[in-house]
């Protein structure tokens, strides 16, 4: 079972499908959700199988839950509210005993939804008319939306997106040359994976002395159709778009999902959630945890994992299948050639992210996949420009530990530095 | 039950990525659209890497060929209000655009090997039109055919378009053609073995302004005429239809409830199949870069996989049917021009009509996966290929949107992309031979709505190939009419 690793010191109270809960103040619904020792928070969009959170950084969909009306809201990115209404979407009566989830036994490998009924008579009608009454996830809201702010446009010299240990370290080397940046970060403080990852040694969280440092701060979008490209951010609810002369990207990756029977179960998590769960927001979301993955990365969350109380069972090994019908409660895992199924309540996948090249692509980088880490990269030359206005550093550019990142963000900041020093306007 | 899952948003499993590379699909493009990996709430995030293991596991992909699919703007869904939030000039043309990747995936994915030395049709474009062709040239007994294509199947307009069909036209050829399309497309799952998703919820027209009333009791005068049941509508009488509408500004409407909304992709594998089971070679990421031309006719199709004698050339390449002319000495009038369209998160369904504004050529439905499907053409876009995604057009278009769906303010756009129109000086397509160029024969120029006349068009010139019997599509169609001046003036379009 999950449990919390610190009292409640500011309880928020809120309601899951008419259920109240208790959580800390700050945190997002899912780490309520997880702390509560819950499991299903929706259910999947063909066969109805039950899901959980999953990677906590707004990079998957296992979290989607509709919160006061409005529909397919991330839990792991909404912190609660005191009264806040959380609902469960996409299923039949509710979602702890979805009847729905017939289909995922019906179809018990898969659905040809191209061939499935094609031609028959009468059936295809009929066909029809069940697949769009179960399509679609989430309902249309009861209510327009509140009124927006008109977007706020900016300008700015230098932009940086992401504040983890590379972005922070680049705009550390451009305040130190005394060149002003506006940094965008997703979360709510800076850094990274250095509060919520596993490094050991990882250089500490220092923010740079000058420049306008904006958490909280989405960027969802790089346009270059106005005139000068541009970053479309959503903060305070507000969008601001933001044109600049020179771009740092820094924003990391995803974690990457790993293929075996069963790798969608509630109790599956990417590493760095259960890392962002015990060091961010001090949630143990396992008592008997299976560290499987990447071996180096699977020493480090296991150290984790057994410091705050845990179990850390079946460390470095492969992942085979997952077991449980509702939950993980059994992970069979391959280790040195032996098989075996091993008893766990939750599974840490260990991998390394996959690079979130979208901005940089739209910056005009290159991306091309890299056969040693079997990730898709962003290329650029050593001081990490990838284009003549574009620098990129940290996991972007491929699987780095923190310290490596920090070191790259220091280089690509000083090279951007270099550039605005011999003044060239791009 | 157990599944791994290569795509949890979308459940896609590895027996279905499987069953796609069984079909045919290799890269990672078209397997996103026969899967749908990567198109659901994380756009890819989660899969992307998953599946390009995968397809480089399994073996149809060599490291080298393996790219990304084109990430799509917004990098994060985001609420339609904040994108109408807002502001654009509406005096300025749009430009650029992030970019789209069409172009890029060739060189790494063109098949080893030559193309076939001859043959007796080939036809230039694998988009709906020439699909459609070479399967109903088959059906006839012609399987000497060759469809040459640049990308993957779907690359082009055919696959990037709303998927709206309609009988609502201004001219009787047209509507006869979407009326024969429509049933066509009604039984194409009896016929080529696929689900194409038809759905007759029926096309809603708006009109703001005096002129587009009269515009729409106009057409639908003729309509009736030609058994189409479209009506008239008070702004009342819309609401009725779609009770969430707005009617803001709204003079009159035009309802057909037979029109209808379909999925694209599919229609393009299912004649891609049933043409290659009888014969026809279907050749996907090869280009066109000439033609041999002697005594007044085209003798070879030059390909960058080698030439093919031939005795009929069909040029059936939608927008790109210009450029590709130019490489034949034929200047023809049509000339390329961007739209944008976008996605939003899928809803439980609500929305039964593809609904238009036809004053600003807004247009929305609701697609069978339960996302809001819509665009707004740009009267400023200049002519141009250009296939990019502008936060302009997301402005222009949740402005727009929201002010006649209010309740959709706080849905989220998932992606947005863009595929040219193909358009002609009078709107209305070029159909038949080529002055001077006798066995050039044209199939293009359907200004954006080609893909719904394509079942109906391609019967006709597949018989007309065929019997040689004449057919008056293909002398009132013609490329000469521009210079005749016989222009054939089309009004009913969007945007």
């Amino acid at each position: 079972m999950s449990r919390r690793l610190a009292p409640v010191t500011h309880p928020v109270t809120f309601e899951l499908d008419g259920e109240s809960i208790v959580a800390q103040a700050g945190e997002p619904v899912a780490a309520a959700f997880v702390a509560a020792g819950r499991s299903t928070l929706s259910r999947s969009i063909k066969y109805h199988r039950p899901r959980g959170p999953f990677c906590f950084s707004g990079g998957c969909a296992h979290c989607l839950v509709r919160i006061d009306g409005v529909p397919n809201q991330y839990a792991c990115q909404v912190p609660v509210k005191p009264g806040m209404r959380v609902e469960r979407q996409n299923a039949f009566p509710d979602a702890s005993i979805d009847v729905l989830r017939a289909t995922d036994f019906v179809f018990s490998k898969w659905f040809n939804h191209h061939e499935f009924l094609a031609g028959v008579p009468v059936v295809e009608k009929v066909m029809l008319e069940v697949a769009r009454k179960l399509a679609g996830l989430g309902l249309l809201p009861e209510k327009a939306a509140p009124a927006r702010e008109p977007a706020l446009v900016e300008h700015v010299g230098v932009a940086i997106v992401g504040a983890g240990a590379a972005g922070l370290s680049a705009a550390r080397a451009l305040a130190d040359r005394g060149v002003d940046f506006t940094l965008f970060e997703k979360e709510p403080r800076c850094g990274g994976r250095l509060l919520t990852g596993l490094d050991e040694g990882a250089p500490a969280v220092a923010l740079p002395g000058r420049g306008d440092v904006r958490t909280g701060a989405v960027v969802v979008g790089l346009f270059a159709d106005d005139g000068p490209p541009g970053l479309a951010v959503i903060r305070n609810e507000r969008l601001h778009l933001v044109f600049f002369q020179r771009l740092l990207l820094a924003n990391g990756g995803q974690p990457t999902l790993l293929t075996f029977p069963n790798n969608d179960l509630p109790g599956v998590y990417a590493s760095r959630a259960v890392s962002r769960l015990i060091r961010l927001h001090r949630v143990l979301p396992g008592a008997r945890i299976a560290v499987v993955g990447e071996p180096d990365e699977c020493r480090a969350l296991a150290r984790l994992v057994t410091d705050a109380g845990g179990e850390a069972v079946a460390v470095g090994a492969s992942p085979v299948r997952a077991h449980g019908l509702r939950r993980v409660d059994a992970l069979t895992v391959s280790q040195q050639g032996r098989v075996e199924k091993i008893a766990c309540d939750a599974v840490a996948l260990c991998a390394p992210v996959s690079p979130s090249f979208e901005l940089a692509r739209a910056a005009g980088a290159r991306v091309s996949w890299n056969g040693r880490s079997r990730l898709f990269t962003v290329e650029a030359d050593a001081s990490g420009r990838a284009t003549p206005t574009t620098w990129v550093a940290g996991e972007l550019r491929g699987p780095m530990s923190a310290a490596a990142s920090a070191e790259g963000g220091l280089v690509a900041g000083q090279a951007l530095a270099d550039d605005v020093a011999r003044g060239a306007r791009p | 039950m157990s599944k791994s899952l290569l795509c949890p948003c979308e459940d896609v499993t590895t027996s279905e990525i499987e069953h796609a590379i069984a079909k045919g699909s290799r890269d990672l493009e078209s397997v996103k659209r026969f899967t749908g990996f990567g198109t659901g709430m994380c756009q890819g995030k989660q899969c992307l890497t998953a599946v390009a293991r995968f397809l480089e596991e399994k073996g149809p992909l060599a490291p080298a060929q393996v790219m990304p699919f084109t990430p799509r703007p917004p990098l994060f869904p985001t609420e339609l209000s904040h994108w109408a939030s807002a502001s654009f000039d509406p005096a300025v043309a749009p430009a650029g655009g992030v970019p789209d990747s069409l172009g890029l995936t060739e060189h790494a994915l063109k098949p080893e090997g030559a193309v076939p030395a001859r043959a007796k049709i080939v036809v230039i474009g694998g988009g709906i039109m020439g699909l459609a062709l070479a399967w109903n040239l088959a059906e006839r007994g012609e399987t000497d055919v060759v469809v040459l294509e640049r990308g993957y199947l779907c690359a082009g307009a055919s696959g990037r378009n709303g998927g709206g069909v309609r009988m609502q036209w201004g001219t009787p050829s047209l509507i006869a053609l979407a009326r024969r399309s429509i049933d066509l497309m009604k039984r194409f799952a009896r016929d080529l073995g696929i689900n194409v998703w038809l759905r007759q919820g029926g096309y809603l027209f708006l009109a703001k302004s005096d002129a587009v009333v009269a515009k729409l009791e106009r057409s639908a005068a003729l309509h009736n005429k030609h058994g189409v049941p479209t009506q008239i509508l008070t702004p009342d009488g819309a609401r009725d239809v779609v009770p969430e509408l707005t009617m803001a500004g709204v003079k009159a409407a035009a309802w057909n409830p037979l029109d209808g909304v379909i999925f694209p992709w599919p229609f393009l594998w299912g004649y891609a199949q049933a043409a290659q089971k009888r014969g026809v070679r279907v050749e996907t990421f090869t280009r066109v870069v000439g033609f041999e031309q002697s005594q007044g006719r085209v003798q070879k199709v030059v390909t960058d996989r080698g030439d093919i004698a031939c005795e009929t050339v069909v040029l059936a390449a939608g927008a790109w049917s210009p450029s590709i002319a130019a490489l034949a000495g034929v200047e023809l009038p049509n000339e390329p021009h961007r739209h944008e369209i976008c996605s939003s998160e899928p809803l439980k369904p609500f929305l039964g009509p593809l609904v238009s504004v036809l004053d600003s050529g807004l247009y929305f439905s609701q697609s069978m996966r339960g996302e809001i499907v819509g665009g707004m053409g740009d009267p400023k876009e200049p002519a141009g290929m250009n296939l990019g995604s502008t936060r302009r057009f997301l402005t222009r278009y949740a402005q727009a949107l929201t002010e006649q769906l209010p309740q959709v303010g706080r849905i989220k756009i998932l992606r947005q992309w863009s595929g040219p129109y193909d358009v002609t000086p009078d709107n209305s397509p070029i159909l038949g031979r080529t002055p001077g160029l006798p066995n050039l024969l044209q199939m293009n120029g359907f200004v954006g709505h080609g893909f719904m006349m394509a079942p109906a068009v391609a019967e006709r010139m597949a018989a007309w190939m065929a019997t040689g019997e004449s057919d008056e599509l293909f002398e009132r169609f013609t490329l000469a009419r521009f210079a005749e001046g016989r222009l054939e003036r089309e009004d009913m379009i969007i945007g």
